[in-house]
C-alpha cells in the first residue's frame, strides 16, 4: 500500500514537469517517471519477500524475486543514458526556457 | 544451380559497384558490363537446356514454417527476358561510361545493378511471393533511378512510385487470392490448380488484378502517364529501364499468366482494347512532341500497347508475335534512346525546333537512327517489319465474332500509320530538316561524340539488322517462350521475311504509303500538330487527384498540430488515466482481484515515501534550478532506500551511483543555463496539475490493484534454487544479467553505446557558433553572473578567477582516491558473480574516477585521450558480441557462457561479457563529461565532438558532418579568395560561417594541425 503511494507521487510530479516548458524540467520529469516505472517493476516481484537474492547467505525461501531486480538494474542504466543524451540536446544553444527554437546551423538549399 | 549463379553474379555487380566506382569513377561501367556478361555466361547452361526443350528449376526451403520455397525456374519466357535484361544492360553500362559526367556516379551504377538483380529475379521466380517481392524491387529501383536525377526527378519519381505501387498493390491482392484459393505459393502449381476452372468468377477477378498490375508497369492507358514523366531520368536509365527492362516487366507478367488467363474473355477484351487504344494514343502524343526523348517515351507507350493487344488475343501465333516484338522493340528502342543521348550530347538540346541539320555533321548517327526508326516503323527488311506483320496477323485471330478480328486489325493499322509518322519525324526533324538551323549560332560547334557512346548506342540497332535476315534462328527460342505461355498447344513457329502476298503485306504497304505521304507533307503537317502551349499532362492529372487528399491530410494534421507540449502529452495521459485507473477501479469494485498477500509493507517504505514526497514537491515547486537538482537527488536517495528495503543490493548500489553521476551531469549543463526556470504560461499550470494528479492517481491505483496479489513466481524459484548450480555464481541478479538474459543486457549496452554515439553525431552536425552562440547574435543569451569583487591582487579575486588554487585540494584528493577507486572497481567487478557487484556497478565506480579527474582539473580540458570514449564504447559492444559468438561456436547458442574450472577458481566467459558492459558504460560517462563539460572558450563542445571521431584537433572544424562536397568546395574557394586578397582566415563573405582550417581539412584531407599554428582561435 505504501509503495503504490510512492509511485502515485512520482508519476504526479513527473507528468507535471513533463508538461512544463524547458528541456531541463522535462528531463527531470522523465527521471521521476522512470523511478516510478522501476518501482512498479519491483512490485511485480511481490514485496512480501524481501531477502537478498544471494542463496549462499540468505534462505532462498525468503529471498525476493531476482528477475524484476535484473530488469530494473538494466532500466536504471538505460534511463541514465537517455538522461545524458537529452541533457546534451538541452545544451545546444542558450535557448532553454525560451520561445525560440534552437538554430541547427543547417541552411536551406538554394 | 546455374540459375542461382546467375543471380549471385548479378548481386556481385551490386556489391562491386561500391569499390569500382570509387576507383574508376564513371568508367566503372566497363567492369560492370563484364560482370553482366559473366552473368550471361552463368546463365548459358540453363539457356541451352531451355533451348533444348527442358525446363530448369531450382528450389530450396525459404520459410519452412509457412511452407515457402525459394524457387527459380527458367523457361522460354524467362530466357528471353533474362537475355534482354543482361545483354541490353551490359550495352547500356558501356554506353554510360561515356555519357555520364566524370565522377563517381555511385548511385547510378548501384541502383542499376540493384534493378538488374530484381528484374532477373522477377523473370526467374517460380514462387508467387518471390515474384511479388522482385516486382516491388523493380519499382523501387526504377524510382531511385529517376529520383537521383536531381530536382526535375523529384516530382516525376514520386508520380512513378505512386502508379507502380498501385500496381504492386493489385499484384499483392492477386497473389494473395491465388495463394488463398490454391493453397500453394508455387507459381506453376497455382496456375495448374483446378480451382480456376471451377470458379470462373474468381478467375476473372484475379485476371483483372494481374492485368491492372501489368498496365501500371507497362504504361498502358490510363497509367501511361508515368513513362513520359520518367524521362527526367538520365538517358542510359531510359534506354535500359524505359525501353528494355522495367516496362517489359508488365509484358512479362502478362505472358507469365497467359497459360491461366488466355481464354478468360475479360482478359482478351481488356488487353486488346486497352492495348490498341494505348497504341493509338501513344502514337498521337508522340507525333505532337518536340522533345525527342518525350517522343521516344510516348512511342514506347504506343509499342507496348501493340504488344499488350497481341498478348490479349492469346492465340499461339499472336503470342509468338508479341514475344518477337518484345525482342525487336528492346533492340531498336534502347538504341534509339541512346541515339537521342548522342544528339543531346552533341548539340545540348533534344528539341527538334532548336536542332540544326545534323545529317552531314553526324552521318553515322544519322544512318543508325534511320535504321532504328525504319525498324520501328515496320519497313522491310528489318526485324520490326517481321514482328509488326506477325502482330497484325495475330490480331486477325482476336477471339469473338469475326468483325472483332478485323476491327483490331484496322485499329492496329491506323496506329501503325502514326508509328510511321513519328518515326519519320525523328529522322527528318531530328537530322534532315534542321528546323533550328536559322537560330543556331554560327560559331557553336557540335560536341564530338566519344567513340564508346556512339558505338554502344548503335550496337542494339545494328544487331537487329542481320537478325531480320536470318529471323529463322529465333524460331526455337520463340517456340520455347510460346510453350511457356501456352503449354497446351504444339509450337511450330516459322518466321520469315517473305510470306507471299497476303492481307498483312497489303496493310504494310498501305501503312508505308501513308507514311511517305506524311513525310512529303511533313514541313507543314507536323509543326501544325505541335501544341503551342503545353496542355495539361499526366502530371497535372495526378496532381489534381492527389492534391485534395494532401489538403485533407493537412486539415487533419491541424487538429493535432501544436507547439505546446501539453496538447501532445495530454491525450496520452488522459487515456492512461482512463484505461489504467478506470480499469483498476473497476476490477477492485467488482471484486475480481485476489486478496492482497499479507506482509507487503514495512515501516522503511514509509520513510522512503516521505523522502520521495518532499523531493518531488521540491522539484516541482522550486524556481531555482539548483534547488530542483538537489530535490531531484533527494528523490533518488529515497528510491535507493526503497530498493535496498526491497532486498536489492545490486540495484540499490547501481541506483546510488547513477544518481550521483546524474547529478554531476546536470550540474555540468546547469553552468550554461540561467539560474532560475522561466515562468510557465499561467493557463497551463492548472491543466498540467489536473493531468498530473489524474495520471498519478491512476498509476498508484494500478500498482495497488495489480500487484502483490499472488505467490512468488515459478521463475523466481527456478533462478534461486537452480541458478547457482547452473552458473556457479551465487549473485542471482548478476547471473541473470550476464548469463540467463544476456541478450537483454547486450541490447542495453548497445543502447548505452548508441546514446554516446548519438551525442557525438548531433553535436558535431551543429555549427560551433550555433552550439555556443556568442552574446551579440543570440537574444536569449544569459550573461555570467557578475559578482562584485575586490580589486585585482586580493585573495577574493584570485579565488574566483584563478581556478588553479581552487583545484589543488581536489587534485591531492584524486591522488589518493583514484588508486583506491580503481581497486574497489576491480574488486566489485571480480566478485560480481557471487556477491553484489558486477560490470555495471564496477563501471559506475570507474566513472567516478573520470568525474574526479574532471572536477580536479584547473583547465578546461577533456578527460582521457581524444578518441577514448568512442573506442571504449565500440570495443565494449564488440567484446560483448564476440563473447556471444564464442558461445555460439563452443556451446551452440549465442551468448551462452563458456565456463571452465581451472582449479583455484571457476572462469567463465560471462566475465568477458561483463567487461564489455564495463567498457561501454565507462565510455558513455567519459563522453558525457567531455561533451557536457566543455565550457566553450578555446575548446568548445563542437571540438570535443569532432575529436571523438577525428582524434586530436587544434581547433573546431568549420565544416559540419553531413555537408555536401559542393558546399565544402564553395567554402574552400572562398578561403582561397580570402587568402589571395591578403585577408587571413576571416569571415566567409557570404556569412555562411567561418572559413578556416577545418574546411581545408575536409576539402583536401589535410589535418588542421599540419597547417601551421593553430593558436589564433
Amino acid at each position: 500500500m505504501i509503495i503504490p503511494l510512492s509511485i502515485a507521487v512520482l508519476v504526479t510530479g513527473g507528468v507535471y514537469l513533463l508538461l512544463q516548458r524547458g528541456m531541463v524540467r522535462i528531463i527531470f520529469g522523465l527521471a521521476l517517471i522512470s523511478h516510478a516505472a522501476n518501482l512498479m517493476l519491483l512490485l511485480a516481484g511481490v514485496s512480501a519477500w524481501r531477502g537478498e537474492p544471494l542463496p549462499d547467505r540468505v534462505d532462498p525461501a525468503l529471498a525476493t524475486d531476482p528477475l524484476p531486480h535484473a530488469f530494473v538494474l538494466t532500466a536504471i542504466v538505460i534511463a541514465f543514458a537517455v538522461t545524458v543524451l537529452m541533457l546534451a540536446l538541452a545544451v545546444i544553444g542558450h535557448n532553454d526556457d525560451t520561445k525560440r527554437m534552437p538554430a541547427t546551423g543547417e541552411e536551406r538549399a538554394t | 544451380m546455374t540459375l542461382v549463379w546467375t543471380l549471385v553474379v548479378c548481386v556481385l555487380a551490386v556489391l562491386a559497384s561500391f569499390p569500382l566506382t570509387r576507383v574508376l569513377g564513371r568508367n566503372a561501367g566497363w567492369p560492370l558490363a563484364v560482370i553482366y556478361l559473366a552473368a550471361v555466361g552463368a546463365f548459358w547452361p540453363a539457356a541451352t537446356a531451355v533451348m533444348g526443350g527442358e525446363v530448369v528449376t531450382w528450389s530450396r526451403p525459404w520459410v519452412a514454417e509457412l511452407g515457402l520455397d525459394l524457387s527459380l525456374r527458367a523457361d522460354g519466357i524467362g530466357l528471353v527476358f533474362v537475355m534482354i535484361a543482361l545483354v541490353i544492360g551490359a550495352v547500356v553500362l558501356a554506353y554510360s561510361t561515356a555519357y555520364l559526367k566524370p565522377g563517381r556516379n555511385l548511385t547510378f551504377y548501384l541502383y542499376l545493378a540493384v534493378f538488374t538483380v530484381s528484374m532477373v529475379g522477377l523473370v526467374l521466380a517460380d514462387d508467387l511471393i518471390l515474384l511479388f517481392l522482385c516486382w516491388e524491387l523493380t519499382s523501387l529501383a526504377s524510382f531511385l533511378l529517376i529520383a537521383r536525377s536531381g530536382f526535375s526527378g523529384e516530382g516525376a519519381s514520386m508520380r512513378t512510385l505512386l502508379i507502380t505501387f498501385l500496381g504492386g498493390l493489385t499484384l499483392l491482392a492477386a497473389v494473395g487470392i491465388m495463394v488463398a484459393a490454391t493453397g500453394t505459393t508455387g507459381l506453376q502449381e497455382a496456375m495448374a490448380h483446378p480451382v480456376w476452372d471451377e470458379r470462373p468468377g474468381l478467375t476473372t477477378g484475379v485476371a483483372v488484378l494481374v492485368l491492372l498490375s501489368a498496365f501500371t508497369k507497362s504504361a498502358q492507358f490510363p497509367f501511361h502517364v508515368w513513362l513520359p514523366d520518367a524521362m527526367a531520368a538520365a538517358t542510359p536509365v531510359s534506354a535500359y529501364l524505359h525501353a528494355a527492362a522495367v516496362v517489359k516487366a508488365g509484358i512479362f507478367l502478362l505472358l507469365r499468366f497467359s497459360p491461366l488467363f488466355h481464354d478468360v474473355p475479360a482478359w482478351n477484351v481488356a488487353l486488346v482494347t486497352v492495348g490498341l487504344f494505348t497504341c493509338a494514343l501513344g502514337g498521337w502524343f508522340a507525333l505532337r512532341k518536340t522533345d525527342l526523348k518525350k517522343l521516344m517515351a510516348y512511342s514506347t507507350v504506343s509499342q507496348l500497347g501493340l504488344i499488350v493487344a497481341a498478348i490479349g488475343v492469346g492465340t499461339e501465333y499472336a503470342i509468338t508475335a508479341a514475344v518477337l516484338h518484345v525482342i525487336a522493340h528492346a533492340l531498336f528502342k534502347s538504341g534509339l534512346f541512346m541515339m537521342v543521348g548522342v544528339v543531346d550530347h552533341a548539340t545540348g538540346t533534344r528539341d527538334v525546333r532548336r536542332l540544326p541539320e545534323l545529317r552531314r555533321a553526324m552521318p553515322l548517327a544519322f544512318w543508325t537512327t534511320v535504321l532504328g526508326c525504319a525498324s520501328m516503323a515496320g519497313v522491310p527488311p528489318l526485324l520490326g517489319f517481321v514482328s509488326k506483320e506477325s502482330i497484325l496477323t495475330g490480331l486477325l485471330e482476336t477471339p469473338g465474332p469475326a468483325w472483332t478480328g478485323w476491327a483490331a486489325f484496322v485499329g492496329a493499322v491506323l496506329a501503325s500509320v502514326l508509328t510511321f509518322s513519328y518515326s519519320a519525324k525523328i529522322v527528318f526533324h531530328g537530322f534532315v530538316d534542321g528546323r533550328g538551323q536559322d537560330r543556331w549560332p554560327e560559331d557553336a560547334p557540335l560536341h564530338a561524340t566519344p567513340p564508346a557512346m556512339g558505338i554502344f548506342a548503335a550496337l542494339p540497332i545494328l544487331a537487329g539488322v542481320p537478325l531480320a535476315l536470318v529471323v529463322g534462328v529465333l524460331d526455337v527460342p520463340l517456340d520455347r517462350a510460346l510453350a511457356a505461355a501456352r503449354p497446351d498447344v504444339e509450337p511450330e513457329t516459322h518466321l520469315a521475311l517473305w510470306h507471299g502476298v497476303n492481307v498483312e503485306l497489303v496493310a504494310s504497304m498501305l501503312i508505308i504509303a501513308a507514311g511517305v505521304a506524311v513525310i512529303l507533307a511533313r514541313r507543314r503537317l507536323l509543326p501544325a500538330l505541335e501544341p503551342r502551349t503545353p496542355g495539361p499532362d499526366g502530371a497535372a492529372v495526378i496532381e489534381a487527384l492527389t492534391a485534395p487528399v494532401a489538403r485533407a491530410g493537412m486539415q487533419l494534421a491541424l487538429l493535432v498540430r501544436a507547439d505546446s507540449p501539453t496538447r501532445h502529452v495530454a491525450p496520452v495521459v488522459v487515456l492512461l488515466a482512463l484505461v489504467l485507473g478506470g480499469g483498476s477501479l473497476g476490477l477492485l469494485l467488482t471484486g475480481r482481484v485476489a486478496d492482497q498477500h499479507p506482509g507487503l509493507d514495512r515501516w522503511s517504505d514509509g520513510v522512503a515515501l516521505v523522502v520521495i514526497l518532499l523531493g518531488v514537491a521540491g522539484v516541482c515547486i522550486s524556481q531555482s534550478r539548483l534547488a530542483a537538482v538537489v530535490s531531484l537527488s533527494a528523490v533518488g536517495i529515497g528510491i535507493t532506500v526503497q530498493i535496498f528495503a526491497l532486498g536489492g543490493p545490486d540495484v540499490g548500489l547501481t541506483q546510488l551511483l547513477v544518481e550521483a553521476l546524474t547529478v554531476l551531469m546536470i550540474m555540468l549543463v546547469l553552468q550554461k543555463l540561467p539560474l532560475r526556470f522561466g515562468r510557465s504560461p499561467r493557463w497551463g499550470q492548472r491543466t498540467a496539475l489536473a493531468l498530473a494528479v489524474s495520471a498519478g492517481a491512476a498509476a498508484g491505483l494500478g500498482a495497488f490493484v495489480l500487484t502483490g496479489r499472488r505467490e512468488r513466481s515459478e521463475i523466481a524459484e527456478y533462478y534461486l534454487t537452480q541458478g547457482p548450480e547452473i552458473t556457479h555464481g551465487y549473485n542471482v541478479v548478476n547471473t541473470i544479467l550476464v548469463e540467463f538474459r544476456a541478450l537483454d543486457t547486450l541490447g542495453e549496452l548497445t543502447v548505452l553505446g548508441m546514446a554516446g554515439a548519438a551525442m557525438v553525431a548531433v553535436l558535431s552536425t551543429v555549427r560551433d557558433r550555433y552550439l555556443d552562440p556568442p552574446p551579440a547574435s543570440d537574444r536569449s543569451f544569459v550573461e555570467d553572473p557578475q559578482i562584485p569583487l575586490r580589486g585585482p591582487g586580493t585573495a577574493a579575486e584570485r579565488a574566483v578567477h584563478e581556478a588553479w588554487g581552487n583545484a589543488v585540494p581536489m587534485q591531492l584528493l584524486v591522488r589518493v582516491t583514484a588508486p583506491l577507486l580503481v581497486l574497489i572497481s576491480f574488486i566489485l567487478f571480480w566478485r560480481g558473480h557471487n556477491s553484489p557487484g558486477g560490470g555495471f556497478i564496477a563501471a559506475l565506480v570507474g566513472s567516478a574516477i573520470v568525474a574526479l579527474f574532471y572536477l580536479a582539473s584547473a583547465r578546461d580540458q577533456q578527460v582521457g585521450p581524444a578518441r577514448a570514449p568512442m573506442i571504449l564504447i565500440g570495443s565494449g559492444v564488440a567484446l560483448a558480441i564476440l563473447t556471444g559468438l564464442g558461445g555460439l561456436v563452443v556451446e551452440g547458442s549465442f551468448l551462452a557462457p563458456v565456463s571452465r574450472d581451472v582449479g583455484w577458481t571457476y572462469l567463465t566467459s560471462a566475465l568477458l561479457f561483463d567487461l564489455g558492459v564495463y567498457a561501454a558504460v565507462l565510455g558513455l560517462v567519459m563522453e558525457a563529461f567531455n561533451l557536457l563539460g566543455a565550457t566553450g572558450g578555446r575548446e568548445g563542445t563542437r571540438e570535443r565532438a569532432d575529436e571523438s571521431v577525428e582524434g586530436e584537433l587544434s581547433g573546431p572544424m568549420d565544416a559540419t558532418r553531413g555537408e555536401t562536397p559542393r558546399e565544402l568546395a564553395d567554402r574552400a574557394l572562398a578561403l582561397a579568395a580570402a587568402h589571395a586578397a591578403g585577408v587571413p582566415d576571416g569571415p566567409d563573405p557570404r556569412g555562411k560561417g567561418r572559413v578556416g582550417r577545418g574546411t581545408t581539412y575536409l576539402a583536401h584531407g589535410v589535418r588542421p594541425g599540419n597547417l601551421g599554428d593553430g593558436r589564433d582561435r
